[in-house]
């Protein structure tokens, strides 16, 4: 279980992998927007005379024990898996942001404070916050959001905090000042969008891990409620059959590698167009 | 200021960061809905019934669940003062004692797994780092492979590969040094993946500097200007990660205990806050926030070693 | 491990009694150790769980145990006789027995032990399952005991022969600390608790100067392996690939996709629990399951059986009756055969009930209100993922008829802390209740009221003539009007649709085959390792 706050200067991915990670999250975004046009099948639609059944043409990742097309349940899933990567993120980068920033121009005491704040939510098992947020809340897809969200924040809140220092060291801030630009505007013209760029690419990384993350909540059965095919519940439906049914755990976690892989591979991709540093 | 201060300082913090952490906990823990004596009463009995307030009474009494929040806090910290972190409403053990016998397992296991994180990330980044097209895709696709690998999925994939079908270690390993080296690598695999990541950037960047280029003109062999050289710069920010990479293990550890029957930290913390364990749980924490301010002070201490220019700055 | 591999040795004491003639599988041993890989740690090793019942098993002795058909047996007594007003039990204890503390296990000792179950929270299961008609308890000499009861209660010897009924020594119990007393009781039974490594297994030595075996033992005399240890291995691909290393040589729960594997290369043992079954608690008090026709209509709309063996894999018996289970004395095989699958008919009764609205989902409405079941279940610990493929099933069965049945997974914590007490809560919710007599019915049917609640009453049924029924057949000394009384209950409970059947709880254990003569007790399904011997 790894939030991880990411590196951030450029890796150059073989061109090939760029086309096959474009490929995969589009095919992804797809499903996630619009499953009917992947499959005509119901997700949640029981078979019980076909039930276990390795992978075929009929059925290309096999059925359950239900009967259920695995592929079409994956498909489905991705709704929930990347709503869950997204939303995580999304909720990370608000809390990251808010306090980043109060942190970084305010300064002083303030500064101190955050920092120190940061600091306990750092030394505080990220584990453990998922466990309470979920005794508060009870497992759902919404809480699995609100535990990784809040679980991944301080490590974002950190990086901006920096990179808002450094860029306010910039030449081009100072410049702005100094032609008399009023505070707010050099923070919302010049300082936020300097500042956020780099961290574009992470959020993306971000999305991936959180993926990955969430299937560690549904290990512990604290996933989203059935009959949902988020992909970490499917690994989680899976892992009695590996010895005996090797397609229901060995094909969504491939699915959630390549994923979380493609969606990493493109973040760095974008992450070297826009070229900077978040350290 | 002088370097009595800034120790003093330092230390002083640190406490309050895990003091803090501990009572973070506490409130959190309070915050949970759900009754505590009903809780324990049904862990007992293996039942899910609400039981009556004369039925609860008695644990209610013995606990002091029914004291105002203050007094159960104040009752806490004064423990804490004393060394004590209470005891555990369901084991009947001083939490001290229960965290003492497993912490050990839990931190060889984070300890090993980050010491073979390290050893695959620096191997295969000194391999495949600038060395063409292919070999550095090779690199840099499987750090992003492994990095986005699940745990649990590793885990079982290990076992059932390396255990039961090539028998080439025991399923049920306990502590045994033979019987870690699968929990070992489900850990290390995708952190190694994610520090791989972070040296390859590093080191790409060192590779571009002036004196790597004198050093080779000087004659330096390739592999020698690699590790004498970049190597020490390279490491640093992974340095920086490996404090943080520590707590985010003891989180993943509660995985690899549970495929591999292993005893250890994370399996009692989930189980703690299952059973509404309080004194259990926060006293966890505090000892998970220790190590990592530890293992943080530990990497202030190697990023003086590996960087000559901080030397002074740290030095008093 | 510490494998002994002793020098083989057919010995006297085995061949005594004649379980361990040699076979053609090799020649019987003494001594080695026995892995055993259990999936649940307890807190303490005793207790009201039966994850508990289970391993003070090995330690602890009880006054009476249950044999195969069904019969109390000797244990720590060796006679017993109820008074003819069936108030008063008298147990004589067999002589010469000592707890592994070096006292001896007295009346006294035994009186003190119901005492501290019934009076000191010494053990809040055994004591629901005697009161309210425990009385008390004295020693009348050293030997004899007797225990009085409130009003004639016939299941009682029934009851005691559960595993939380172990006799502790009080010797012990009151000069040690509560941690002690929590990590290593002390009894005496057939193995001591060396050592509880926690997190990992607990060690179990053998008794050598064992002398209380029941009347059920498969020999006669201390245990023949030196230790048992005790593992917890709570991944079940883990826990079953243990065994085919050789690392395990007896595993609990097999997970059922592996069974007929298991029946291939192993000796399995399975064991259907008595009592209340998994089945569906239906709220009766609040929401669209007050309407008896919407409960029917529940238990006919979804196919269950198929699904038990869907999501089981054909292991695990479906269970029609929601009072109590096929391996229950008492229990009634025509009630269980109510609301086979019937869509049409619950369809019929939907309609009848007025649920005749549809909204854009396709879910029956009321007056605007959607037929919306919330199902609450205990996710990971009392349904396992087996058990929640067979909710999954069937919800999208109901789903076929208008139900819109939402699955609530609920933690361990939420479920024990009473967030899902309250009638407004849930509409549903599974659960199951482990007892070797259908007096369990009282337990979870009596009526719940202000002065006396029943928290355990999850359907807030409360049923005058039921409770009446329950009460005769618990004083009813003939054991054949008894179980009439309770298979009436129990047709009361099917007719009303106030529980609706699911699946008995089962255990399952596959054992190596080099190790013989492990077997079940009774009453709960406890593993017994003390027969138990190694052939090589």
């Amino acid at each position: 279980m790894t939030t991880i706050p990411l590196t951030t200067r450029p890796i150059r991915l073989p061109r090939p992998g760029t086309v096959v990670s474009l490929l995969v999250t589009g095919f992804v975004v797809v499903a996630a927007l619009a499953p009917g046009l992947l499959t005509g099948d119901s997700p949640t639609a029981i078979d019980l005379t076909a039930t276990l059944q390795a992978p075929s043409w009929q059925h290309p990742f096999g059925t359950d024990d239900a009967g259920r097309d695995l592929l079409v349940r994956v498909i489905y899933g991705a709704r929930e898996s990347l709503g869950l990567g997204l939303g995580a993120t999304a909720l990370a980068f608000a809390f990251a942001i808010t306090l980043g920033f109060t942190a970084a121009l305010a300064g002083g005491v303030v500064d101190a404070a955050i920092t120190r704040v940061l600091e306990v939510a750092f030394a505080f098992p990220s584990l453990l916050l998922a466990l309470l947020v979920i005794a508060v809340r009870g497992p759902s897809l919404a809480t699995s959001i609100v535990a990784v969200g809040i679980g991944s924040a301080p490590g974002y809140a950190r990086m901006i905090r920096g990179q808002v220092l450094a860029v306010r060291q910039a030449g081009f801030i100072e410049a702005a000042t100094a032609l008399g630009h009023g505070r707010l505007t050099v923070i919302r013209r010049h300082l936020f969008p300097n500042a956020m760029r780099p961290l574009v690419a992470v959020a993306t990384l971000g999305v991936g891990q959180s993926i990955v993350w969430a299937s560690a909540l549904s290990f512990l059965g604290l996933g989203v409620a059935p009959p949902s095919s988020e992909w970490g519940a499917l690994l989680d439906a899976g892992r009695l059959h590996i010895t005996t049914s090797w397609w229901l755990e060995i094909l969504p976690g491939v699915v959630i590698v390549l994923v979380a892989l493609s969606v990493t591979s493109l973040g760095r991709t974008l992450q070297h167009r826009l070229g900077g540093a978040a350290r | 200021m002088s370097a009595v201060i800034r120790v003093v300082f330092k230390t002083v913090a640190s406490l309050a960061v895990i003091v803090a952490a501990a009572s973070v906990t506490f409130f959190a823990q309070l915050a949970v809905p759900g009754d505590r004596a009903n809780t324990l009463m049904n862990l007992q009995t293996g039942q899910d019934k609400q039981w009556t307030a004369a039925e609860l009474a008695p644990l209610n009494e013995r606990f002091g669940f029914d004291d105002p929040v203050v007094v159960q806090y104040l009752d806490y910290l004064n423990g804490l003062l004393h060394g004590d972190l209470g005891t555990s409403y369901t084991q009947k053990r001083p939490v001290l004692e229960i965290i003492g016998g497993q912490l050990l397992p839990s931190l060889t296991l984070t300890g090993a797994a980050l010491l073979v994180a390290w050893a695959l990330a620096l191997g295969i980044t000194l391999v495949t780092v600038k060395r063409g097209r292919f070999l550095t895709g090779l690199g840099t696709t499987w750090e992003a492979l492994t990095a986005s690998l699940p745990h649990y999925w590793v885990g079982v994939v290990l076992l059932v590969v390396f255990a039961v079908q090539l028998r080439a270690f025991p399923i049920i390993g306990g502590t045994s040094a033979w019987g870690s080296v699968l929990p070992v690598l489900t850990l290390a695999i995708p952190l190694a993946g994610f520090l791989g990541q972070v040296t390859r950037d590093e080191f790409e960047q060192v590779l571009r500097q002036p004196f790597v280029t004198t050093a080779r003109t000087r004659g330096m062999s390739d592999l020698g200007v690699r590790l004498r050289h970049v190597l020490r710069h390279a490491i640093l920010p992974a340095v920086t990660l490996s404090g943080w990479a520590l707590g985010a293990l003891v989180s993943g550890a509660v995985i690899a205990e549970n495929i591999f029957g292993r005893p250890g930290i994370g399996q009692v913390l989930v189980t703690a806050v299952n059973t509404r364990d309080l004194p259990t749980v926060s006293g966890i924490v505090l000892v998970v926030a220790a190590i990592y301010v530890i293992a943080n002070l530990l990497v202030d201490l190697a990023y003086a070693l590996i960087d000559p220019r901080l030397r002074t700055a740290v030095a008093p | 491990m510490k494998k002994t591999l002793a020098v083989i040795l057919a010995t006297a004491s085995l061949s005594a009694c004649g379980a361990a003639e040699a076979t053609s599988d090799g020649t019987p041993k003494t001594g080695g150790t026995i892995v055993y890989g259990h999936v649940q740690e307890p807190p303490c090793i005793f207790g009201g769980w039966i994850q508990q019942a289970y391993i003070s098993r090995q330690v602890l002795d009880g006054l009476v145990t249950l044999a195969e058909d069904g019969s109390v047996q000797p244990w720590l007594a060796t006679k017993w006789a109820a008074s003819a007003d069936g108030l008063t039990y008298t147990f004589t204890l067999k002589e010469g027995v000592k707890f592994t503390d070096g006292t001896p296990v007295d009346a006294e000792a035994v009186a003190w032990n119901f005492d501290l179950w019934e009076n000191k929270g010494g053990n809040s299961t055994a004591k629901v399952s005697i009161d309210p008609y425990y009385k008390s308890a004295k020693a009348v000499d050293a030997r004899t005991v007797e225990i009085s009861l409130n009003s004639p209660y016939p299941p009682f010897l029934n009851l005691i022969t559960q595993g939380y009924f172990g006799i502790q020594s009080p010797t012990a119990y009151k000069s040690r600390t509560e941690k002690e007393n929590c990590e290593k009781p002390i009894g005496s039974g057939g193995f001591t608790v060396k050592e509880w490594k926690h997190g990992e297994e607990v060690v179990l030595a053998k008794n050598p100067a064992y002398t209380s075996w029941p009347a059920t033992a498969k020999h006669e005399g201390p245990a023949i392996v030196d230790e048992v240890r005790w593992k917890f291995i709570a991944d079940g691909v883990s826990r079953y690939a243990s065994l085919s290393t050789g690392e395990s040589h007896v595993v609990y729960e097999v997970p059922t996709v592996n069974w007929k594997d298991a029946t291939a290369r192993y000796q399995t043992i399975r064991y259907i629990t008595p009592g209340k079954p998994v089945s569906f608690y239906i709220n009766t008090k609040t929401g669209p399951f007050t309407d008896a026709a919407v409960r029917k209509a529940f238990a006919y709309g979804a196919d269950r059986k198929a699904a038990v063996e869907a999501g089981f894999h054909g292991v695990i018996p479906y269970e029609g009756n929601p009072a109590v289970s096929q391996s229950t004395p008492g229990y009634n095989a025509e009630a269980a055969k109510a609301y086979a699958y019937d869509p049409a008919k619950a369809n019929q009764l939907l309609d009848e009930a007025g649920w005749t609205g549809r909204n854009a989902e396709k879910v029956r409405t009321k007056d605007g209100q959607p037929l919306t079941i919330k199902l609450v279940y205990g996710s990971g610990f009392i349904f396992t993922q087996e058990g929640a493929t067979v909710l999954q099933v069937l919800q999208e069965q109901w789903k076929q008829v208008g139900f819109d049945v939402k699955l609530i997974p609920a933690t361990q914590a939420e479920l024990w802390g009473g967030k899902y007490s309250d009638p407004s809560t849930f509409d549903a919710t599974p659960s199951y209740w482990t007892s070797p007599s259908a007096a369990i019915l009282w337990i979870v049917w009596r009526p719940s009221t202000t002065e006396k609640p029943n928290g355990s009453n999850r359907s807030f049924y409360n049923n005058e003539t039921l409770s009446t029924t329950i009460q005769q057949a618990n004083a009813e000394a003939d054991a054949a009007k008894a179980n009439a009384l309770y298979g009436k209950a129990q047709q009361i409970i099917q007719d009303d649709a106030a529980g609706i059947g699911l699946y008995t709880q089962n255990s399952t254990y596959a054992v190596a085959q080099n190790l013989k003569n492990v077997w079940l007790e009774k009453s709960q399904g406890e593993p017994v390792f003390s027969d138990a011997y190694f052939v090589g």
